[in-house]
């Protein structure tokens, strides 16, 4: 739960926007290029302050180019919180029930299914 | 008239488990998972209780218990028979419901422990990424939630999908899901009639944070979202759901309408259903209080 005055609670949220559009990006971004990465809505100053509050955190690094700093996520952190994560998952326990998937991994099987299912009631999957 | 109490609650336990699912479905998915979740503890704990009340006559006719209790057995048979088979019966059932019961709550305490304790090590801010082509996204509920995400699912989705994805996560820790799933895994491990309720909570807590997602995106984009994240899935051989590809299809159908409004008949026969144990229950439990201090007084009156 992120606890907190709605202020920072917003500021959270912030971050997390602009963090993921940076893992989605294939190459660096500058302020600029991230404001667009996160479809606008929010202010240059404020995506510049974001970016580099998470450069503190060691969340992101940058690096310039041309003139400006570019910036991208640091890849590191990946190795230890997956391997904490395996560990959870194997320790036993009912894991399903506490955390909550976006969706439940579908084999091709099941994608095929998916993609038959909602053909026949006639959605457009683009 | 404890066997008929038993009896009132076997059956509404069986019409509860079968009928919320399907009702539910109409219903705002907050309101549901709430009607399930309690429901379904509260019908449990009716059931058990009942069982209690049953089993508890061959207990009670035990000799150590009726020298120190003092009842007259012919009052009890006569004010309210109970066979000593169905309560034995009774109380075989009741332990191995306890048992799995009990069961059902340390395996919940332990996983809530070990997701807090997942939360706290990702520390860092909300949202935490794994750089991994497998598409996947986790609410991980702590002291302080976390968002773990991989990489090769945002990679998948455009800046309003990704807003949509994170609003429905952030939605699972807001209203504490993982709770109302623990307390279904309980109420259901106590009366496996209730088994449907776990499939269908699950499915009304994912509904329940696309509707919150809706509420920052067009139900359009968290449909999209939830489609892009189905798409062509890289090497992941995880631990998959049967019930998976049901579950994507009806939420991307309720998507496609507009929010669902409550519907106060459907919730209230839920309710209905659940009061009727509770109180039979209640009854239960009032008039064998009565029927043994009856039995106590014949007993002092000199009638065995």
């Amino acid at each position: 739960m992120v606890d907190g005055e709605p202020a920072r609670r917003a500021a959270g949220d912030l971050e997390s926007d602009v963090l993921a559009a940076l893992w989605a990006a294939d190459r660096p971004l500058t302020p600029g290029e991230t404001v667009e990465a996160i479809g606008g809505g929010l202010a240059y100053t404020t995506v510049q302050t974001i970016l580099v509050r998470l450069l503190g955190k060691g969340v992101l690094q940058r690096e310039l180019v041309g003139r400006a700093f570019a910036y991208s996520p640091v890849l590191d952190q990946a190795g230890i919180v997956a391997s904490r994560m395996r560990a959870v998952l194997d320790s036993g326990g009912d894991h399903e029930a506490v955390l909550s998937r976006f969706l439940g991994t579908l084999s091709d099987d099941e994608e095929h299914a998916l993609v038959e299912l909602m053909t026949r009631r006639g959605r457009d999957l683009s | 008239m404890t066997v008929l109490v038993l009896a009132v609650t076997v059956v509404a336990g069986a019409v509860f488990g079968a009928t919320a699912p399907r009702l539910s479905r109409r219903l705002p998915p907050a309101a549901a998972t709430w009607l399930m979740s309690a429901g379904g503890m509260l019908a449990a704990a009716a059931s058990s209780t009942a069982l209690a009340l049953v089993g508890f006559r061959v207990v009670a006719q035990t000799r150590p218990l009726t020298s120190r209790g003092h009842w007259s057995d012919a009052v009890l048979n006569q004010d309210d028979p109970v066979s000593t088979p169905i309560s034995v019966a009774a109380l075989t059932v009741l332990a191995v419901a306890l048992g799995a019961g009990l069961h059902a709550v340390l395996t919940g305490v332990r996983s809530t422990l070990a997701a807090y304790q997942l939360a706290a090590e990702v520390g860092g801010g909300e949202l935490h990424v794994l750089d991994t082509a497998q598409a996947s996204a986790l609410a991980v509920p702590g002291r302080h939630g976390r968002i773990v995400v991989t990489s090769g699912l945002l990679r998948r989705l455009d800046a309003p999908q990704r807003r949509a994805l994170l609003a429905h996560e952030r939605a699972h820790l807001r209203h504490r899901h993982h709770l109302h799933q623990t307390a279904t895994m309980i109420a259901v491990a106590l009366n496996p009639l209730l088994r449907p309720l776990r499939a269908a909570v699950r499915l009304s807590c994912e509904r329940w944070a696309d509707e919150d997602a809706a509420a920052v995106s067009p139900r359009g984009t968290v449909a999209q979202a939830l489609l892009r994240a189905a798409g062509a899935g890289a090497a992941a051989p995880a631990p998959v759901l049967a019930a998976a590809v049901d579950d994507v299809a009806d939420r991307i159908a309720a998507l496609e309408l507009p929010a669902p409004r409550m519907q106060v008949g459907r919730a209230a026969v839920l309710v209905c259903v659940v009061v009727a144990a509770v109180a039979a229950v209640g009854y239960g439990m009032h008039r064998t209080e009565d029927v043994f201090e009856l039995a106590q007084a014949a007993w002092r009156a000199g009638r065995r």
